[in-house]
């Protein structure tokens, strides 16, 4: 039996959309993933069956081929981990197979089933939103991440088990709560311009560099300068406690 | 330092800064859950043993690296002769283009790396060379080889040379408070403001980001300024390159006076912040 679970992969900033298609077939068992996977994909195959019996679920003995489309791209990451997982227990029953055509998936599976955190979390979340993808299912510790991006649902979950009901509608996920964006939240910062004493010329540059967006070279004349900086050196054993 | 104060006097950050701030940390697993997303100006200080491909970005596949780490922040390179000469270099397109482009054999790909970057140095390899309390015991050619380290691209991609003097013993014991951080964060963000309402249709947001066709739109000078900035050009001998960054200078500092128009005093004050080089790289 077929499935085609949707992700997003990335290349440098931007995403793509990639289709994991994972077809289920009798012959002899063997799990296989194509499409230009590197070394990491490869080994997920062993987090995937894994994670998927340990879950207390079955991992069929069959033959199974998942195909990492488009196939010509050269893809990285444990992102793939959940979509394929998720693939799979589609192709096999555990998920009833409903269109999950608006929803994306990304996570890494470790051993236990449960779902760990991912890099690219806010890229791959701005894709989604250009492609028009309704939900987005993620780590939990990404989710915080994503969601600046309000178009879209962003539902955490912790492990396989927790996912499966969710996606079987046995329980219902609260969507993230979306994050509103201040743009100067706190003002406090270790070192202030009121400690240094004199050298108001060198002030004035760096407010003029700040202003612009300036660069800007600062040539030590003396020695005295260094014993200035000097002076805040306890600053730095304060702010740690043994 | 006065370097590392710097970070309390940056303006605030627009939300498509903050986004694409948070986008490059996000691929590079600097997020975590309680840093979701980054409200603040990175500021990044790699120490000078830094290779070029942790400077620029790289990898089998590409990563960014601390230019890029840096972007809407500061990338602050203290003891900058320090620094592999070949390490320096590479910054010159990156200073210039505001993006880098790392190609590798499966990948390439371009990142943005639009970063304020300071630099400090000493001017010779003891430090204390124009000093007027100690002798440099450093010879002519040592200081020589110490400062070409910078080479001159380099240094003309650079608009504020300033002289850090030494502070006396009476003004280190002076206890009368000087002016706060945030006093001067606010003239800061108000002469950014200006500059963001003047740049809203050129998805731009900084003085520093003016293209040439640009320059001639908001950096007119009054012909008695044009005579200023041609005497300056001749004696000091600048480039073609100075120059659009003396009139970007100008700009900000006219906006830091609130003035419409580049007054001459405003490009005095930048033609000033440009004569160093004449000073310690062409003696």
């Amino acid at each position: 039996m077929l499935s085609i679970v949707k992700s997003i992969a990335l290349h440098g900033l931007q995403g793509y959309l990639v289709n994991i298609q994972v077809d289920i077939s009798a012959g002899m068992p063997a799990f296989e993933i194509v499409g230009l996977p590197d070394t990491s994909i490869r080994e997920s195959k062993e987090r995937v069956k894994t994670a998927i019996r340990n879950s207390t679920l079955e991992f069929l003995s069959r033959r199974i081929v998942v195909n990492l489309a488009p196939a010509s791209t050269k893809k990285e990451g444990s992102i793939f981990d959940l979509p394929i997982a998720i693939g799979i227990l589609i192709a096999t029953g555990v998920i009833s197979d409903k269109p999950l055509d608006n929803t994306i998936f990304i996570g890494e599976l470790s051993l236990d089933g449960s779902i760990g955190s991912v890099k690219g979390v806010l890229p791959i979340c701005i894709e989604a939103k250009r492609l028009g993808i309704k939900r987005i299912i993620l780590p939990k510790a990404n989710a915080k991440e994503a969601c600046i991006i309000k178009e879209v649902e962003m539902i955490p979950v912790s492990d396989l088990n927790e996912i499966i009901s969710y996606l079987n509608g046995d329980i219902i996920i609260p969507k993230e709560k979306t994050l509103e964006f201040t743009s100067n939240i706190n003002s406090d910062y270790e070192f202030d311009f009121s400690e240094v004493k004199g050298q108001e010329n060198v002030k004035r540059a760096l407010e003029i560099a700040a202003a612009g967006g300036h660069n800007c070279l600062l040539i030590r004349k003396s020695w005295l300068w260094e014993n200035n900086a000097s002076t805040q050196t306890p600053l730095y054993f304060t702010r740690f406690n043994f | 330092m006065l370097a590392r104060r710097l970070p309390s006097i940056l303006p605030d950050l627009t939300f498509e800064e903050a986004l694409e701030i948070t986008k490059i940390h996000s691929i590079s697993g600097l997020l975590s859950e309680n840093v979701p997303f980054i409200f603040k100006r990175p500021f990044r200080s790699p120490h000078h043993t830094i290779t070029e491909t942790s400077l620029v970005g790289g990898g089998r596949i590409p990563k960014p690296g601390e230019i890029s780490l840096a972007h809407y922040g500061v990338l602050f390179l203290d003891e900058l002769p320090e620094f592999n000469k070949s390490t320096l270099e590479v910054l010159r397109g990156p200073l210039e283009d505001k993006t880098v482009t790392i190609s590798r054999v499966d990948f390439s790909t371009t990142y943005p790396c639009n970063f304020m970057f300071i630099a400090s140095m000493n001017p010779c390899p003891c430090g204390y060379y124009g000093s007027t309390e100690k002798q440099c015991t450093c010879k002519e050619e040592q200081i020589q080889k110490y400062i070409h380290k910078i080479s001159g691209p380099l240094l003309d991609r650079i608009d504020i040379h300033i002289e850090v003097e030494s502070v006396n013993y009476q003004k280190l014991g002076n206890t009368s408070p000087s002016e706060s951080s945030n006093e001067i964060r606010k003239r800061v963000n108000k002469a950014r403001h200006i500059q963001l309402n003047r740049y809203k249709d050129y998805h731009i947001f900084s003085n520093s980001e003016l293209t040439p066709a640009l320059i001639s739109k908001y950096c007119k000078l009054s012909p008695k300024s044009k005579q200023i900035l041609e005497t300056a050009f001749n004696r000091l001998g600048l480039s073609a390159r100075a120059y659009s960054r003396i009139l970007k200078v100008a700009r900000t500092i006219a906006d830091l006076d609130n003035s419409q128009h580049i007054q001459t005093h405003h490009l005095a004050e930048a033609i000033q912040y440009r004569s160093l080089d004449r000073k310690y790289w062409h003696r």
